[in-house]
């Protein structure tokens, strides 16, 4: 009974999650962020769920006045194996998605270039920042920063830190957005792209297959058949 | 021909004129040099002569600058992008940040300009030749050292065309590695006939390189004429301006009542 | 006796390259040492080693008898003082006082010896009319004055600066060469990362050439501006400055400053 619920999930999550990871060789970064990712949410599910499911009759075992039952344990396995596919999926996307190619994409069909860009270069500024935010680290320690010790201390070190970040990066939006506007960032209408990523027809089908399988799930499961 | 006539400027949101009575003629591949201290009025010219300032920036502008005979105050910065470029001492924020490769990124401005895939095409490949940097074209743009980066950002303005490039301190940040590449694209491009307005420190890149210097003090122009002539001034040290090693030698060999012919 | 020792130091990047390769040097207290050479040549690298930032790979450093490698940063920071070279990665306090005080603060600095520390540092930049003012309403090059006065105040017995003339014009480079002039008289240790050859020449006594991640020459000015020696700042992108090259056309031997161009033209011999 408590595993007969999780046959299914399992199959799914296995073709349409682990199945791709392993043919774009990202299966074991896949496994190791989406796992990550969802512990903390998996472990308090399941704890809620196994000892305080509400009306479960049979026991499992017991820790001192709390019980561990059977219903809850399978309640919190259905929810363990959503959480997995979902978190799956969603590391499966980040993992082979180029944020670049994504948004050159988008262009082509129609999203108004600025708003492309705004996608991208968002994405691609967070790595700088990091950056950014080492070489500021370095510098108020050489001021005598101390980047150890109690948490009030660590506390109060977060202004000298976060301050130049934020006010670099405040600066820096000015320079770069001169930058921009004096590369014609303000022409109107749309760009003929260099070079936007592929779209096979196999692709495609799968796509629409994709849509029509999630359309037809939802139905049969408001009819009561799933 | 980029023609400023009486221009004045106040930044937004201040009092002071940050240029006053600016009268300025760059004609077509002339290759002019602006020298002064700091905070003197030279990123203020600029701003000013490609039309970033009022246009992008605000700010009050007296007088009328007009590329083309088209006042910039009239145009879009699109258009005024296509007229010209202006290049800034920062290397590192002008990458547009969504550009994998070099080729893509000299190729953003003259995609934003509209034009169809063939014709951007050709104009990268022409700019990055112009520059000398062919082979970096695969390269990630952000991998690149200053210098190269330069190299890069100027050959994205010259793919778009314009007719004058404005050079706000194009060497300031760099090593002398860097220094030597952006000299030598420099001289190509003067030498190819694009007009040149050049705002720097180091007057020993503007030797040989600029047929006029410009010198601003406080916002005005206190001198013009020919770069031999206003690079020798004995007022360039109380402008806060360092003279070539050249001129600096020869006047401390001279005061101290020796002569030399230095080379 | 604030000596910095490096014995045999190796450093390499996470990524497995070479930043230092077999570093054996001394610098005394109270010299003035510029450290010069191309991008990539381990300057930079170099510099971090003697406040702990970053620690050998293999080999030592030690400060004053100190191993980097058993003292936090916060403590060495008390003896060695590191101005970065973009002004920009510290700068956070809303007043230019706000930010002179943050590190002798955070050595434990109060009351009238913070207050004179920081009105000292102040004047040696210039910038004690502006007390006040928001750094990021100073210019890229103010800027750069004040973060090498954050670096002042703290009184330590070494300075170190990073590419203190970039984007500098006249007047802030003859700023930076009397700093560096004053440091020396206070008997202070200062050391340089620099890429402007003529202020290398003129400021400092003693030029340590790196190249390929070694040292490849170690001597005063006198000797690494000589002509024999022309060939081998090439090969790490360095040439010498001017007044070397002039006094080398005219015959009157090794004149790498002015002054010394000026004696040997005076003498008609070589300095």
């Amino acid at each position: 009974m408590i595993l007969g619920g999780v046959f299914w999930p399992l199959v799914i999550v296995g073709l349409l999650v682990l199945l791709p990871a392993a043919a774009s060789r990202v299966l074991p970064q896949l496994l190791r962020f989406a796992v990550l990712f969802s512990l903390p949410i998996a472990i308090s599910a399941l704890l809620v769920n196994l000892f305080f499911y509400p009306g479960a009759q049979t026991v499992i075992f017991r820790l001192g006045p709390i019980t561990a039952t059977a219903e809850g344990l399978s309640f919190a396995i259905e929810i363990l194996c959503r959480i997995a596919a979902i978190s799956g999926a969603v590391t499966l996307f980040y993992l082979t998605t180029k944020p670049s190619e994504l948004v050159l994409d988008l262009e082509r069909r129609g999203v108004p270039a600025r708003l492309a860009f705004v996608a991208n270069a968002s994405v691609q500024t967070v790595p700088a920042m990091a950056e950014r935010a080492q070489v500021i680290v370095a510098a108020q320690r050489a001021r005598g920063l101390n980047t150890e010790g109690s948490v009030w201390r660590r506390i109060r070190g977060i202004v000298p830190i976060v301050g130049p970040v934020m006010l670099g990066s405040i600066a820096e939006v000015e320079e770069r957005s001169m930058t921009l506007e004096s590369r014609g960032f303000t022409h109107p209408g749309r760009r003929d792209l260099l070079w936007s990523p592929p779209d096979a027809l196999w692709q495609r089908l799968l796509r629409w297959l994709l849509v029509v399988g999630l359309v037809g799930v939802t139905i049969a499961h408001f009819v009561g058949w799933l | 021909m980029l023609k400023l006539s009486l221009v004045s400027y106040r930044y937004a949101g201040t009092n002071r004129l940050a240029l006053r009575d600016i009268n300025l003629e760059l004609a077509d591949g002339e290759v002019v040099g602006v020298v002064g201290a700091n905070e003197a009025g030279k990123t203020t010219l600029c701003l000013v002569a490609s039309g970033l300032a009022p246009r992008s920036i605000g700010g009050t502008l007296g007088g009328s600058v007009l590329i083309d005979g088209h006042a910039t105050a009239d145009l879009q910065m699109h258009e005024l992008a296509a007229l010209v470029g202006i290049c800034f001492q920062n290397p590192y924020t002008q990458l547009s940040q969504v550009a994998d490769t070099v080729f893509e990124e000299v190729a953003f401005g003259a995609m934003n300009l509209g034009l169809d895939r063939a014709e951007v095409i050709r104009r990268v490949n022409e700019a990055l030749a112009a520059i000398g940097i062919a082979e970096l074209g695969e390269r990630d743009p952000r991998r690149l050292s200053g210098g190269q980066m330069q190299l890069v950002a100027v050959a994205g303005l010259l793919a778009m065309r314009p007719r004058h490039l404005v050079l706000d301190e194009p060497v300031a940040q760099l090593d002398p590695e860097g220094r030597a590449l952006v000299a030598d694209a420099l001289r190509r491009l003067a030498a190819a006939g694009t007009g040149l307005l050049i705002a720097e420190h180091d007057t020993d890149l503007l030797v040989g390189l600029c047929s006029r210097v410009v010198v601003i003090d406080n916002g005005s122009i206190a001198e013009v004429g020919s770069a031999d002539e206003v690079l020798v001034d004995p007022r360039l040290e109380k402008w806060g301006v360092e003279p070539p090693a050249r001129v600096r030698l020869a006047r401390a060999v001279a005061a101290a009542g020796m002569t030399a012919e230095l080379p | 006796m604030s000596d910095i020792v490096c014995t045999d130091l190796r450093y390499d990047y996470p990524g497995g390259v070479r930043a230092l390769d077999r570093i054996s040097l001394t610098i005394g207290q109270g010299e003035r040492v510029a450290i010069v050479g191309q991008n990539g040549s381990g300057k930079t690298t170099l510099i971090r080693h003697f406040n702990g930032l970053l620690r050998p790979t293999e080999g030592a450093v030690t400060v004053d008898r100190w191993d980097t490698r058993f003292k936090p940063v916060a403590a060495l920071a008390a003896l060695v003082g590191l101005a970065f070279q973009d002004p920009d990665k510290q700068i956070f306090a809303g007043s230019v006082e706000a930010e002179v005080s943050f590190g002798p603060r955070n050595l434990g600095r109060r009351g009238s010896e913070l207050e004179s520390a920081v009105a000292s540092a102040l004047a040696a930049v210039g910038l004690s009319g502006e007390r006040r003012t928001n750094p990021y309403d100073l210019g890229y090059s103010r800027r750069k004055l004040l973060s090498i006065a954050s670096v002042l105040a703290m009184n330590t017995p070494v300075v170190v600066l990073d590419e203190p003339t970039t984007g500098q014009d006249a007047r802030g480079v003859r700023t930076i060469e009397k700093i560096v002039a004053r440091i020396a008289a206070e008997g202070r240790t200062v050391v340089c990362v620099s890429h402007d050859m003529r202020f290398v020449a003129e400021s400092f006594e003693r030029v340590v050439v790196m190249g390929g991640a070694r040292v490849i020459l170690d001597a005063a000015p006198q000797e690494v501006f000589a002509q024999r020696n022309w060939d081998l700042l090439g090969s790490t992108n360095l040439g010498p400055p001017y007044s070397a090259r002039a006094g080398h056309e005219l015959g009157l031997g090794a004149t790498p400053t002015e002054a010394s161009l000026i004696r040997a033209l005076r003498s008609g011999t070589s300095a």
